[in-house]
């Protein structure tokens, strides 16, 4: 490989053999051996039925896997995908394996993959989670399509679940990224998303890859980008999400550290954008709109509420650094309560989280300590939350979510005051 | 016994499997008499040209009396020559001519039905009890074979017209003027066997049989390839080789290859048949600069007996037929080869191989690389040689059938007639035109379309590889290029073709013919020899090499 390339001689050898395409699929993979067939398989079926005259390749990089995650899309030819016999595909349908160099995580795989649609002049790029066991043909085709037939610049997804699913979006991603941003994204943070030759190459030319944001945030980079760089967005459809087993995955914390870290992040990095945005505005949605979910599943309660009990206890002091004493008594006096009388308003779960990303601009202290304190608080906020919608319909709880939303759009103003007061620490 | 004609009765009797095959309309190609229609007098003032060309068989287009309400495909007359072509005479001379010059001449043959001016319709449909009624389907319903397809989608809308002279149905695959032959009845198969060997006399080398899966009817079938047809062609089949050694029937069935292929039986049915489905997928693969789905059409095609062989084509006097390919293919054809939507006409494209390319010179040869390197025996449709246009605005297929430009002078110097007269009008457009675009000037320039077509098919002609070689492909990643081994005994070639419109590089795996060294075979030019490593080449846009691959 040639001194500071991203693309290995091998991957351009293949590159050349594909020569210009319209679309690339992206699949990004690390040790996913148990879930990248049915991934693959809805790659080429797609390719097969819904872009059968377009030129297309899927393109793979991994970042070291040691399960046979490359012998796998190398042996999923795309005859064992199909049962595709009517509407085949007219070409010859591509499918690249690589290894990405770099610094570890999905930036420097998504970098790739981008950089490699680049040089290819992709119109179309679209990238799916390895690790999701619910990918349909469907899936990349409503990616797709709203960028090849409708010229939108970056699409993100719509799943369809029950609105208590992934309280981590519904309680701070999806609220907190609206109300900064001014755009109402339903999963700013999605792993899926598709996008145009444009954005990628704009998004090729930031500083980003190197920085810490690539490593975990690089979804949340993406559709902030889109938006605030003037793209054309839309949001599309794509069904229920099930990822498969956690098995080598990350456990709760160090997920939510590296969200809400990323998500803290990225608002530090883009203030000049979102601090004079006011209200929100709807990304449309191309195809038809989402369903309900299905079957939600509640985290055991209990335990959510006993934590912020026992933790804020244990965190008082590092909570006084970061949270007004206002704030700070209204959440003690919520931890004294019984679990069945736990409410944790949305008032004050707002005034929380901005307190908290206020901290984290102040560089009051180790910015992962911020993000881990923010935990119990969470945990809080959210068995509060399903206490309340226990027994309320889905669009109750959906009415009760955009309800967040407005309240975190509402008091942006303290946010922005509190943020132009207190200049950061560098830490 | 007659064996093969032209002029030696040792003639190779499978002659058919290295020709190259020129189809021509003797209306259209050169008149001799003034009356601004083609005839065999023209025509044979025109055999040196077709044999400079290196042709070896002619393919004439329906030269029997007819109404022409369909081109001629509408026969009226099976033992004699439309009085407009000339005589019986002139058409022995012609063949004659013909065979001194070691050029064969098949003919047409429509068996599967006649004009409603044929007499033995006229007699059929007098009255029910005429002899003559059995020769052809009769019903007093439409509601019989309800499930077969309509072939000429545009006009017809059933299979079955009502003959109000006899007042009952009578069964047309094709126009409605055009009845089928009833061919449960033995009386018109040993007629049809009469016809044929009428011509065999003559000297005719063989026939296009027009039509072919059509011939026998069944109710709850789709009346097409039936074991009953293939039956009636065994038998004419066993009549033409006890009489007639060495002559050659072509089938045309525009079928899937696997259904075609049943019309070779065990070598005892056709000698040929055209290969549709290479034909449109040579044109597909072109256009998306992807080799699947030709190497897939390949791929898919069963083996024939030995002693058969392909007919492959790249146009012929009909549209570009998409009858049977899928519905995704079909629209991609039609939004890349047929935008205009007057060029459209049944299930398929009406235009000559120069336009469907946009006079594109560099694809033009490829195409025709492509077709003479195939295994197959290829067959040239009159004036594609020298890139001759259309015009789509002269109705049914006419467009394709336009007078033969010979040169830049007086009605292209097909016909000394008044322009008026003539049997269809000239291209006459800037681009197409005959004054720009004929054979006497190709012939004096060397890089003519024309006399490249000639060099093309004399290197063709310098190897059996071509035309009785197995054919293997190769898949190197770059799809834009196609690459496929011929091999005949210890003989070689090596094809490679860039489908694309950009300069391509490709690696082989050559390892199995390391040693060799390949010669491109129009230069004579040498390439490096080849080793265990991948064999590098480039290509220019539409570029297309063959290499014999000698071990010295």
């Amino acid at each position: 490989m040639a001194e500071g390339s991203l693309l290995s001689d091998e991957l351009l050898r293949h590159l050349m053999a594909v020569g210009q395409v319209d679309v690339v699929v992206g699949v990004p993979t690390l040790n996913n051996a148990s879930t990248i067939g049915g991934v693959v398989s809805a790659v080429h079926q797609a390719f097969g039925r819904y872009f059968s005259r377009d030129r297309t390749v899927l393109i793979n990089s991994d970042g070291g896997s040691v399960d046979g995650t490359q012998d796998v899309i190398r042996d999923c030819s795309v005859d064992q995908s199909g049962t595709v016999t009517v509407s085949h595909a007219l070409r010859t349908m591509h499918s690249i394996s690589t290894p990405y160099h770099g610094v570890p995580g999905k930036g420097s795989a998504l970098r790739q993959i981008m950089t490699a649609a680049d040089l290819a002049q992709a119109k179309v790029v679209a990238v799916l989670d390895a690790d999701v066991a619910s990918a349909t043909p469907e899936w990349v085709a409503s990616l797709v399509q709203p960028v090849r037939n409708q010229q939108f610049d970056y699409v993100a997804p719509i799943y369809s679940r029950h609105p208590l699913d992934s309280p981590l979006i519904t309680q701070l991603v999806r609220p907190l990224f609206r109300a900064a941003s001014g755009w109402q994204v339903r999963e700013p943070l999605a792993a899926e998303f598709g996008c145009s030759n444009r954005f990628l190459t704009h998004c090729l030319e930031q500083a980003v890859w190197d920085d810490e944001l690539a490593r975990y945030g690089i979804d949340l980079w993406l559709t902030a980008t889109a938006l605030y760089g003037g793209f054309r967005c839309c949001q599309t459809t794509l069904g229920p999400r099930v990822a498969a087993a956690a098995h080598g995955r990350p456990g709760f914390q160090e997920v939510f550290q590296q969200v809400a870290g990323s998500v803290f992040l990225l608002l530090e990095q883009q203030a000049s954008f979102w601090l004079t945005r006011v209200g929100s505005e709807q990304i449309p949605i191309a195809g038809p709109a989402a369903d309900g979910g299905s079957d939600g599943q509640a985290p055991g309660v209990s335990r959510l509420a006993s934590t912020l009990r026992d933790d804020l206890r244990n965190l008082e002091s590092v909570l006084q650094a970061i949270l007004s004493e206002d704030t700070l008594r209204e959440l003690n006096a919520i931890a004294e309560a019984n679990l069945e009388e736990l409410h944790y308003p949305d008032a004050l779960w707002v005034r929380t989280v901005y307190e908290f990303l206020g901290a984290f601009h102040r560089g009051v202290m180790k910015r992962e300590h911020v993000t881990q304190a923010l935990i119990p608080l969470y945990l809080g906020r959210t068995g509060s939350f399903l206490i309340e919608q226990a027994s309320r319909s889905q669009a109750e709880v959906e009415a009760a979510l955009e309800a967040l939303c407005v309240e975190f759009e509402r008091a942006k103003p303290s946010l922005v005051e509190h943020w132009n007061q207190n200049q950061p620490h560098a830490r | 016994m007659n064996s093969a004609a032209a002029g030696s009765p040792d003639a190779d009797l499978l002659w058919f499997r290295d020709a190259v095959i020129y189809q021509l309309h003797v209306k259209t190609f050169a008149d001799s008499n003034s009356d601004g229609i083609g005839d065999f007098k023209g025509l044979t003032g025109k055999l040196d040209y077709l044999r400079d060309l290196g042709v070896d068989c002619l393919w004439l287009m329906p030269m029997y009396p007819s109404p022409f309400r369909d081109d001629g495909y509408d026969i009226a007359d099976y033992y004699s020559i439309h009085p407009s072509y000339g005589t019986l005479d002139d058409f022995r001379a012609f063949l004659d001519a013909a065979h001194a010059r070691r050029i064969r001449v098949i003919t047409e043959l429509v068996l599967n039905h006649t004009s409603d001016q044929h007499t033995w319709f006229k007699q059929a449909r007098s009255a029910r009890d005429n002899p003559l009624r059995d020769w052809y389907v009769w019903s007093d319903t439409d509601e019989r074979y309800k499930s077969v397809r309509i072939i000429f989608l545009d006009t017809e809308r059933s299979n079955w017209a009502w003959d109000p002279e006899s007042k009952a149905y009578y069964w047309h695959r094709f126009f409605f003027h055009q009845p089928d032959l009833n061919y449960d009845n033995p009386a018109v198969r040993e007629e049809m066997w009469k016809v044929m060997s009428f011509w065999l006399e003559l000297g005719v080398d063989g026939f296009r049989v027009d039509a072919v899966p059509y011939l026998i009817e069944r109710e709850g079938t789709s009346c097409e390839n039936l074991p009953e047809t293939h039956g009636v062609m065994r038998w004419l089949r066993t009549q033409l080789d006890t009489h007639f050694p060495g002559r050659m029937l072509l089938a045309e069935a525009n079928q899937p290859p696997e259904h075609v292929c049943e019309y070779f039986g065990d070598g005892d049915e056709f000698h040929m048949a055209f290969h549709f489905p290479l034909m449109t997928r040579m044109f597909m693969a072109v256009r998306l600069e992807d080799r699947k789905p030709l190497v897939d059409v390949v791929e898919r095609t069963p083996e024939i007996p030995a002693s058969c062989q392909w007919g492959i084509f790249l146009r012929n006097h009909d549209e570009l037929t998409l009858e049977m390919v899928t519905e995704v293919e079909r629209e991609y054809m039609y939004e890349e080869y047929g935008r205009d939507p007057v060029s459209r006409l049944n299930l398929g494209i009406r235009r000559r191989l120069a336009p469907l390319l946009d006079g594109d010179r560099r694809r033009i040869e490829l195409m025709n690389g492509i077709v003479m390197s195939m295994p197959g025996s290829p067959i040239i449709y009159y004036g594609d040689e020298i890139g001759m246009g259309d015009n789509i605005y002269l109705g049914d297929r006419n467009g394709v059938r336009t007078p033969m430009q010979w040169n830049g002078g007086w009605n292209a110097g097909f016909s000394a007639a008044d322009p008026e007269r003539l049997a269809q009008p000239l291209i006459s457009n800037p681009l197409y035109g005959y004054q720009a675009l004929n054979v006497e000037s190709q012939l004096r320039a060397d890089h003519s379309l024309l006399n490249w077509m000639r060099r093309l098919m004399s290197v063709r002609r310098s190897s059996h590889v071509f035309s009785r070689g197995s054919t293997t492909f190769l898949r190197p990643a770059n799809h834009r290029v196609l690459a496929y081994l011929r091999t005949l005994g210890k003989e070689q070639v090596l094809v490679v073709c860039n489908l694309s419109s950009s300069a391509q590089a490709v690696e082989l795996d050559l390892r199995s013919l390391a040693g060799a060294l390949p010669i491109e075979m129009f230069g004579k030019s040498l390439f490096p020899r080849i080793g265990e490593l991948p064999y590098m080449l480039t290509l220019g846009p539409y570029d297309f090499f063959w290499f014999k691959l000698r071990r010295v």
